[in-house]
C-alpha cells in the first residue's frame, strides 16, 4: 500500500463511519470523530465512563493523520501513518470488527411493479493461513445458496458488481432457506477442508525436516547432561511453536445476501 | 503426511445470534474495505518480503534484501548482523523491523545505539521507512511510544532501567553489539533481562571465533539453547579454541549470524587513494623533538614512565600545544617532584616556547586551499584541534570542531554546520565513531592513530555506501621521527589504508594469532625502547604478510587441484 492509497483508505473509513473531515489535504487530514469512533479508537474508557456518570456533554476528539510529512505545514501536529504503523493496524482491525456481519438485498434494476423473489446466499470471506516457520495466506470468498446448495468461489467479486442495499427493496420478497444458515456454514467448512486436504503439502514436510535438524542440534548441546533442565524443555517447545506446520482458516467477514439469481 | 487444519468457529455463533435478533448489521462500504485490507495484508508466498512493496522510494541493495529475507524466513527474527563497516546495517535492520510491523508481529520496539547515532537512526527510520521512531529524551517515552531509540548508557540507568524492565518488547535492536561479548558487564546483564520476542544484534567486528563470545551472544538471542554455561565450557574449552573444528557450533553460528563482505556484495566501491606526505620539521621544531628524545635516554626520574616519552614524541609530531598541555599536566600530577625533574620539564617548556611555526599546519593549509572542497582533519590531540581551528581561522578558512564528548544535539549541529557552512571539520579520535559524512571525500590524517581499528573507523566515516567519489586520504608524517617509522613499518607494509580491517582480522584468526589491535597496544604501550618497538613491529608485519601469503597460497592450491 503506498502512502496515497493509505490516504484514500482512511478517507473512506472515516466517511463510512459518519465522521466529518474538517480538513483533507494531500498529505494530511483532520477528522472530527463521532462518539462511537472515539470510543473505538482513542482508548479512553475512563473519560466516557465519567461522562456517562455525570451526564456531561460528550466532546469526542479530533484526530490529525499525516500520510506525507513533506507536505505538512510546520505548525501542524499529528500522527504519521504508514503501512505497518500501529494506528493503521488498529484501524484495519476496527474495520474488520465493525463489518464482520452483514445482510444485504439486491435492488431490482428495472422499475417494474412485478414482485421479485430474492434467493438467500451465505457468503464467507476467509483467510487460509499456512503456517510453519514461514507463513503464507490465501484469501478466499465462498458463497453458498441456501436453497439448492450451489457453491461459488470468488463470491465477493460477484457481489461487487451488484446493486445492493441494506433495506429490502419495494416489490421484492425473500425466499425461505431450505438449508439452515448454520449447516450452510458447515458445508462451506467441509468444502474448504476437503479442498485443502487434496493439496500437496510438501511445504509441511520441508518444515518438519528443518524442525528435526534444529532438534538434533539442540539435542547435541544437551547430550552430556543427565537430567534435561527446564531450559531444554523451553527451547524444545519454542522450536515446536516455530516449526510445527498447520493450517488455520479464519473468517474475515461474511453474511447473508438476498439475490435475484 | 497430513497437516492439522483448524477452522475458526467463533464467527458463526455470533452470526446465528444476529440472524435471530435481526441485526445489527455492518455497513457495506466498511465490509468492502475490510476485504480490501485483508487483501493488502495477506502474505502471498512463503518466501519473500512484503516491506519493499510498501517503500516505493527506497531501493535496498541486493545483499540488504537478502539479509532481511534470511532473518525473517530462516532465523525467526533472532540474528547477529555482522556485515563489514559501511554496508548499510541500518537499512537491513530497518527492513526487518518494517517487515515485522507490516505482518503485525511487532509493535513495541527498543533500539539501543551509541549516543552519537541516536538522531541518525531516528531520522533514517522516519524518512526512509515511515517508522515513527522517537529518540529518547524524557523518561516517559518508554511507555508512551512504540518505537524508541536510546543509548544503552541512558537506558541502563535509573529511573529508565526500572521502567524498561516493565515493558514487553516485540523487537530489540542493538547496534555495536560487540560491546556485549563479555557476560560479566552491566550492559550484558541489562540486555539479558529485557523481555523480548525478536532480537537483532548489529556489529561490524567479526566474532573472533572465541567460544565464550559465541556462547554469550547466542545466549542473548536464544537463552538456554547451548545448554548450561558450565557444561558448555567443559565440552568445548578443552577440545578446541576455534569453532571451525566443531560442525555443530559452526552450524549454529550460521543459523544466527550473517556476514557480508564488501567484496561479496557486487557493489562497485569507490576507490581509496592514499597519499603519504612527508613533512620536514622547522629547525625549532626539530630541536624540541630532539630534546624530548633525550629525556628518555637519561636514566632519571622521567625515564620510569617510558610511555610519557613516547607520548611526548608523538605529540611533538602533532603540535607544540599538545606537548605543552601534557607537560603542564605532568608537573601538576607529580606530587613530590624533584628539582631536577622540574628543571627538565622547564627546559622542554622553554623549547616549546621557542617554536613559532607548525610545519604540518602550514602543509595542511596549503593542501586545503588546493583541494578547495570539504576536508576532514583527524588529530589525536585536543590541543592540536584547538590550535588548528585558530590557525585556519587566521587564514580565512572556516572550520568546525568535532569530539566524542559532544552531546548528541551538538554533534548533529556540527555535522550540519560542516555540511552547509564550513569547509573543514576537525575531529579528534573519539569523534571518529558514529558520524556519517559521505558528502565529503578528503581526509587528512594530521597525525596517525596507532591502532588500525581506529584508522578504519576514521576512513569508514566517509568511505561507505552513499559515497559517490573516490576517497582521498592524506597521511602526514614528519621525517625521521617515531611517526615516520610507524607509517613505514606498519601502514605501508601491510597496505592498511587500502584494506578493510575485517579482512586482516579474518586472516589473523585463521592463524590463531589474536587480533591486530591487541598486538599494537602491546607494542606501543609496553615496549621499553624504540628499538624494541621496531623489532616487535617487524615481527607483526612479517606475521601478517606470512598470513596473507598463506591465504593466497591456499586459494592458489585449491584452484590448482581442481
Amino acid at each position: 500500500m503506498q502512502q496515497q492509497e493509505i490516504h484514500e483508505f482512511l478517507e473512506r473509513y472515516f466517511l463510512a463511519n459518519d465522521c466529518e473531515l474538517k480538513e483533507n489535504q494531500s498529505g494530511y487530514m483532520t477528522v472530527q470523530l463521532t462518539v462511537d469512533l472515539d470510543k473505538e479508537l482513542m482508548n479512553r474508557p475512563f473519560y466516557w465512563h465519567y461522562l456517562e456518570k455525570t451526564g456531561g456533554v460528550p466532546n469526542p476528539m479530533t484526530l490529525t493523520l499525516i500520510t506525507d510529512s513533506s507536505k505538512v505545514p510546520d505548525n501542524l501536529k499529528g500522527e504519521t501513518i504508514h503501512f505497518g504503523s500501529p494506528r493503521l493496524h488498529q484501524i484495519f482491525q476496527s474495520t474488520k470488527k465493525l463489518a464482520s456481519f452483514i445482510r444485504l438485498y439486491e435492488k431490482s434494476s428495472t422499475a417494474n411493479s412485478q414482485q421479485t423473489p430474492l434467493k438467500p446466499w451465505i457468503c464467507l470471506n476467509v483467510k487460509v493461513s499456512y503456517q510453519c516457520d514461514r507463513k503464507k495466506d490465501v484469501f478466499q470468498s465462498i458463497g453458498l445458496q441456501l436453497i439448492n446448495g450451489q457453491i461459488i468461489e470468488d463470491f465477493h467479486d460477484k457481489l461487487l458488481e451488484l446493486p445492493l442495499t441494506p433495506k429490502i427493496p419495494d416489490y421484492s420478497f425473500t425466499l425461505s432457506p431450505l438449508i439452515m444458515p448454520k449447516s450452510g456454514i458447515k458445508r462451506i467448512e467441509h468444502y474448504l477442508i476437503s479442498n485443502l486436504e487434496a493439496e500437496n503439502h510438501s511445504w509441511a514436510d520441508d518444515a518438519r525436516e528443518r524442525w528435526q535438524k534444529d532438534l538434533n542440534l539442540l539435542e547435541h548441546f544437551y547430550e552430556d547432561t543427565e537430567e534435561k533442565s527446564e531450559s531444554y524443555e523451553i527451547e524444545k517447545l519454542a522450536l515446536k511453536d516455530q516449526y510445527e506446520p498447520k493450517i488455520n482458516i479464519s473468517i474475515i467477514n461474511g453474511g447473508i445476501f438476498y439475490l435475484r439469481n | 503426511m497430513t497437516v492439522h487444519i483448524e477452522f475458526d468457529c467463533s464467527w458463526q455463533d455470533e452470526f446465528i445470534t444476529r440472524m435471530n435478533n435481526d441485526g445489527p448489521w455492518g455497513n457495506w462500504e466498511l465490509y468492502k474495505l475490510a476485504v480490501e485490507v485483508e487483501k493488502h495484508t495477506v502474505i502471498p508466498e512463503f518466501e519473500g518480503l512484503l516491506a519493499p512493496n510498501h517503500l516505493a522510494q527506497l531501493t535496498p541493495l541486493p545483499h540488504q534484501l537478502e539479509v532481511a529475507k534470511q532473518v525473517v524466513e530462516n532465523m525467526n527474527g533472532k540474528a547477529i548482523l555482522a556485515d563489514e563497516v559501511g554496508l548499510g546495517k541500518t537499512i537491513e535492520a530497518g527492513l526487518i523491523l518494517k517487515e515485522y510491523m507490516i505482518r503485525g508481529l511487532v509493535k513495541k520496539v527498543l533500539i539501543l545505539v551509541p549516543a552519537s547515532l541516536v538522531s541518525q537512526w531516528a531520522m533514517e527510520l522516519n524518512s526512509k521507512f515511515f517508522i515513527p521512531a522517537v529518540a529518547q529524551r524524557k523518561s516517559y517515552v518508554w511507555e508512551q511510544y512504540d518505537v524508541v531509540i536510546s543509548s544503552i548508557d541512558t537506558a541502563k540507568r535509573s529511573p529508565h532501567r526500572e521502567i524498561i524492565n516493565e515493558q514487553e518488547y516485540d523487537l530489540i535492536i542493538i547496534d555495536e553489539a560487540h560491546k556485549l561479548k563479555n557476560n560479566k558487564t552491566k550492559n550484558y546483564e541489562f540486555v539479558q533481562n529485557l523481555r523480548k520476542k525478536f532480537c537483532l544484534l548489529l556489529t561490524a567486528t567479526p566474532i573472533q571465533n572465541r567460544i565464550s563470545e559465541i556462547f554469550n551472544l547466542v545466549s542473548l538471542l536464544k537463552p538456554g539453547h547451548l545448554g548450561s554455561e558450565t557444561a558448555f565450557y567443559e565440552k568445548y574449552k578443552k577440545d578446541s579454541r576455534s569453532l571451525d573444528d566443531d560442525e555443530h557450533l559452526k552450524e549454529l553460528v550460521n543459523k544466527v549470524m550473517i556476514r557480508n563482505r564488501r567484496a561479496d556484495t557486487g557493489i562497485e566501491w569507490t576507490k581509496r587513494i592514499v597519499e603519504t606526505i612527508p613533512i620536514e620539521f622547522s629547525d625549532k621544531e626539530r630541536e624540541l623533538y630532539e630534546t624530548i628524545c633525550l629525556l628518555g635516554g637519561k636514566g632519571d626520574t622521567i625515564n620510569k614512565s617510558q610511555f610519557s616519552v613516547m607520548t611526548l614524541q608523538r605529540e611533538a609530531c602533532s603540535s607544540r600545544e599538545a606537548v605543552y598541555f601534557t607537560l603542564k599536566n605532568m608537573l601538576q600530577k607529580e606530587e613530590n617532584t624533584s628539582p631536577a625533574f622540574q628543571e627538565q620539564i622547564q627546559h622542554v617548556i622553554s623549547k616549546v616556547e621557542e617554536v613559532q611555526s607548525n610545519a604540518k599546519a602550514e602543509k595542511a593549509l596549503e593542501l586545503i586551499k588546493e583541494i578547495n572542497d570539504k576536508v576532514i582533519i583527524f588529530t589525536e590531540y585536543r590541543a592540536t584541534q584547538l590550535y588548528l581551528q585558530w590557525y585556519l581561522k587566521q587564514h580565512g578558512i572556516t572550520s568546525v570542531p568535532f569530539r566524542g564528548g559532544f552531546k548528541r544535539g551538538k554533534k548533529d549541529w556540527m555535522r550540519e554546520l560542516f555540511k552547509n557552512n564550513a569547509q573543514v571539520l576537525i575531529a579528534t579520535e573519539a569523534g571518529g565513531e558514529g558520524i556519517n559524512l559521505q558528502f565529503c571525500h578528503h581526509i587528512i590524517n594530521f597525525d596517525l592513530p596507532w591502532n588500525p581499528m581506529r584508522l578504519e573507523q576514521r576512513i569508514g566515516r566517509i568511505h561507505r555506501l552513499g559515497q559517490e567519489k573516490d576517497v582521498k586520504i592524506y597521511n602526514f608524517a614528519i621525517k625521521d621521527t617515531v611517526e615516520d617509522h610507524v607509517l613505514k613499518l606498519l601502514y605501508e607494509k601491510i597496505h592498511l589504508f587500502e584494506k578493510v580491517i575485517g579482512e586482516l582480522d579474518d586472516i589473523l584468526t585463521k592463524l590463531e594469532f589474536g587480533n591486530v589491535e591487541e598486538h599494537l597496544i602491546d607494542i606501543f604501550n609496553y615496549s621499553s625502547s624504540e628499538g624494541e618497538m621496531k623489532i616487535k613491529m617487524d615481527n607483526l608485519t612479517s606475521m601478517i604478510q606470512f598470513a596473507q601469503e598463506m591465504k593466497g597460497g591456499i586459494q592458489h592450491a585449491a584452484t590448482g587441484n581442481s
